[in-house]
């Protein structure tokens, strides 16, 4: 069981903790709607899109559109880096994008609703690559209505 | 992943999120994050259980309620380690003595592929565009010298490393996808083949191809071979 750097191989241990992370300062939490009325969109980080899209490219800031009722035979991922488990996704769409997670949990009323449209980005982005984008990814959230994002990583 | 929930909270977006490393996660101070100690690329957990990962969702979305952040919260579950099947071979030989090209490799594992496929209604495969031959040519003609743009060669090779791992998720004896992983890189043509390019593409004065020789080609845990071949 992995749990923190120190715990795992060295040689991954030692790989993670050469990636850069950014720091900001404190960002003041949002009061939201109560779980069962929100409308929640999922982002994911996986460099997810449909088959056919434009793949994610080193240093790409910007993010593909998925929507609700997509296959997920119609899901591949293009994200740059061979650093983590690829398994696991070929497997299970869900492992890595939790899409009939939250539907279920939309059908048993823990969750008020989900999003049209659901978004990804490729998560080894410079951070600042990607801030515009996900600007401009506020406003179309709001005009889907969405009341709370739920962010996946791999 | 971090850097979005600071992005979008401070848009006006309520975020919660998953952290898979958390020390990055304490630097990063996202508002809300739901640390869990999966494995990296496995933020729900488990393949194929539904139950687990509807409790991992559940438990990220609790934390919308929390407005005393910025938070972390340590998910409770744990995912034990896949059971290692020792003596687990591949039901074909395909130890790079045995098939006399990359093509022939390839083409040999369609049957298992297409059976994979059969099982799992889907593929990963199919970023590049390219079927598996072309794909696998367009690698053999870069060791040659020939070497294409970094993407397509890199789109390719994500292709054929998706197909080959999902060709023996199929196998009579699939084992774990560790040993799966291991057998990919411990018997294939293809992983011989990508380890034999590294350098050629580290020489290459074109810089994309410097970033996929150095980042993104050779996983860090498997970059010891490199010095092997």
């Amino acid at each position: 069981m992995v749990k923190r750097l120190r715990d795992m191989p060295e040689v991954e241990a030692r790989h993670l903790e050469r990636i850069e992370c950014p720091t900001y300062g404190d960002t003041p939490l949002l009061a939201g709607k109560p779980l069962n009325e929100c409308r929640v969109a999922i982002i994911s980080t996986a460099g997810l899109h449909r088959r056919g899209d434009r793949p994610f490219r080193p240093g790409d800031g910007s993010y593909r559109v998925i929507a609700g009722e997509t296959p997920g035979s119609e899901l591949v991922m293009s994200h740059i880096s061979v650093n983590f488990d690829r398994t696991g996704f070929q497997q299970d769409l869900n492992v890595a994008f939790p899409i009939d997670r939250l539907r279920e949990l939309v059908a048993d009323g823990t969750v008020g609703s989900m999003s049209a449209v659901h978004y990804s980005f490729m998560g080894a982005f410079p951070p600042a690559a990607a801030e515009l984008h996900a600007q401009h990814l506020a406003g179309l959230l709001k005009g889907d209505k969405v009341d709370a994002v739920l962010l996946v990583p791999v | 992943m971090g850097a979005l929930g600071h992005f979008l909270e401070r848009e006006g977006i309520p975020t919660t999120g998953i952290s898979l490393v958390r020390e990055h996660t304490e630097k990063v101070r996202p508002p809300r994050a739901l640390w869990v100690t999966f494995e990296l690329g496995r933020p729900l957990g488990i393949p194929g259980d539904a139950p687990f990962q509807r409790r991992v969702v559940k438990a990220a979305l609790d934390l919308l309620a929390r407005t005393d952040g910025p938070l972390i919260a340590d998910y409770p579950e744990h995912v034990d380690e896949a059971a290692d099947f020792t003596g687990w071979a591949c039901p074909i030989n395909l130890a790079p003595t045995q098939v006399d090209s990359l093509e022939a490799e390839i083409d040999r594992l369609a049957t298992w592929y297409d059976r994979a496929v059969a099982d799992q209604g889907r593929t990963t495969v199919g970023v590049s565009g390219l079927d598996m031959i072309a794909a696998g040519r367009l690698v053999a003609e870069a060791l040659e010298g020939a070497l294409p743009p970094a993407q397509s060669l890199k789109e390719a090779i994500d292709d054929l490393k998706a197909y080959y791992l999902e060709a023996a998720s199929a196998f009579p004896h699939p084992g774990s996808s560790k040993t799966r992983k291991t057998w990919f890189w411990d018997e294939t043509r293809l992983a011989r083949s990508l380890l034999a390019l590294q350098p050629k593409l580290a020489a290459s004065e074109d810089p994309q191809h410097k970033i996929l020789a150095n980042l993104t080609l050779i996983p860090a845990t498997e970059r010891h071979r490199l010095t092997a071949i």
